[in-house]
């Protein structure tokens, strides 16, 4: 019988055979720890595995926790989200229609402080083309705007009326190369013509020119320029801007280079004097 | 719709475009001119004919709205752009993304000569641009009007049956 069994099973029936001596031998050898041999054994052999199965559910249920409470959070951002935006878009309105009030008690003041007839008038339209410098308002004939009526701001002079409709009229901005007025110069009385910047771009700046100075004319960097009201169009005394160059010009006069005080890029609201003529005698009361 | 009525909406989105620029950015919104893309898209298409009456009427608008004391300076360069335009458009193969971007860069600068030049001619102060601010614009209106022109053809490609 023996002589029947092949040689590669009886060595496996061997193997198995020393095994289970192992096992049962160890089984009841103690180990240490109050454990045996075998178990001893299996524990250190099992140990990493249940470790390692312990990280995966761990790590699973770990996943799952976060994913929920990244549910709950992702949603209780997204709500807060959508608070942060409405709040933010409550702010922007509080914030615009503080601005826009600050403004209108700007612009109510220089109403005040101008003693003539104005009308206030929204900007609706700025220029679009880099030749001129121009402004639509939303005033026209019918609220009393006439053809040359000037037009302020509260920060300063900002030009004429060039083109109306019954609606709507265009204003030729001081920064226009073709627009000028008659100024001052507020400390030293200096009379001159301040008109458009000589070329956009070249420093970014766009500056007045304030022409006809004599050379020898006391004009200082910091010198803040007024409207003289010799041109009959602009009413006496209303800030034009500061002078930011005084440079030897060509010949007989100064090179002088006004900042505009107006912020024509950022205007909203102006105002328009009604009459568009100023009376002849105005100019007169210049000294 | 007759190409005139799509023309007038053009137009029209070129003001409202050029608004919106004026809000929005004041300065560089000088360099962008979208009635001149009207004009030379008109041109391309059209021929010289749509490009000279779309770039006429284009600028007056532009005059009108947008422009200084004198009014047609805008219109009679656009008119001229438009129809050198469409003259170019019909003998030369402008299909390109590349070659009308070319175009529009060619047609930019033509169009601030012509102001500058006519403004010289009737006396009239305009604020000169110096080359820098010169070439911006060009390169600004062929980037916008390159891009545009794609965009508009791809949506009338789809829209044919």
């Amino acid at each position: 019988m023996a002589h029947a069994i092949p040689a590669r099973r009886s060595r496996f029936l061997l193997v198995g055979l020393v095994l289970a001596h192992l096992a049962a031998i160890s089984h009841q050898v103690d180990g240490g720890g109050g454990l045996s041999l075998l178990q001893r054994g299996v524990l250190e052999a099992f140990a990493p595995l249940q470790r390692a199965m312990g990280w995966v559910v761990a790590g699973a249920s770990e996943l799952w926790r976060g994913w929920a409470f990244h549910r709950e959070t992702y949603e209780e951002n997204r709500r807060l989200e959508a608070r942060v935006r409405q709040l933010e878009t409550d702010l922007q309105g509080r914030t615009a229609r503080a601005e826009e009030a600050d403004r209108l008690r700007e612009l109510l003041s220089l109403r005040h402080a101008v003693p003539m007839e104005t009308v206030a008038a929204l900007v609706v339209g700025r220029d679009g083309v880099p030749w001129f410098r121009s402004l639509t308002i939303d005033k026209g004939e019918a609220d009393g705007v006439m053809l040359d009526a000037p037009v302020m701001s509260p920060t300063g002079v900002v030009g004429r009326v060039f083109a109306i409709g019954p609606h709507a009229a265009r204003v030729q901005v001081l920064l226009d190369r073709d627009g000028g007025a008659g100024v001052l110069v507020e400390r030293t009385r200096v009379p001159g013509v301040v008109s458009g910047q000589v070329a956009s771009g070249t420093s970014g700046a766009e500056d007045l020119v304030l022409k006809y100075v004599p050379e020898h004319s006391d004009v200082a960097v910091g010198d803040v320029v007024v409207t003289s009201g010799l041109d009959r169009i602009y009413p006496k005394g209303l800030v034009v801007g500061r002078v930011r160059f005084v440079g030897k010009g060509s010949g007989l006069v100064r090179d002088i280079r006004v900042e505009p005080s107006a912020r024509f890029d950022r205007l909203e609201e102006v105002l328009v004097v009604r009459l568009a003529r100023l009376p002849l005698d105005t100019p007169r009361s210049v000294e | 719709m007759s190409r005139a009525v799509w023309t007038g909406l053009a137009i029209a989105g070129a003001v409202l475009v050029e608004t919106a620029l004026g809000y929005l950015v004041p300065a560089p919104g000088r360099y962008l001119d979208p009635f001149l893309l009207v004009a030379i898209y008109c041109s391309l298409v059209g021929g010289e004919m749509h490009g000279m009456l779309a770039g006429g009427a284009a600028g007056w608008v532009q005059d009108t709205l947008f422009g200084g004391r004198v009014l047609g300076l805008s219109a009679l360069s656009k008119l001229l752009v438009g129809f050198a335009a469409g003259l170019a458009g019909g003998r030369f193969m402008i299909a390109s993304a590349a070659a009308r971007a070319l175009v529009i860069l060619l047609a930019t600068t033509a169009d601030a000569l012509l102001v500058q030049w006519l403004a010289s001619v009737f006396s009239l102060e305009v604020t000169v641009l110096p080359p820098l601010a010169f070439a911006s614009r060009a390169t600004l209106n062929a980037l916008v009007g390159g891009l545009l022109f794609a965009v508009v053809d791809r949506r009338r490609e789809r829209a044919l049956p």
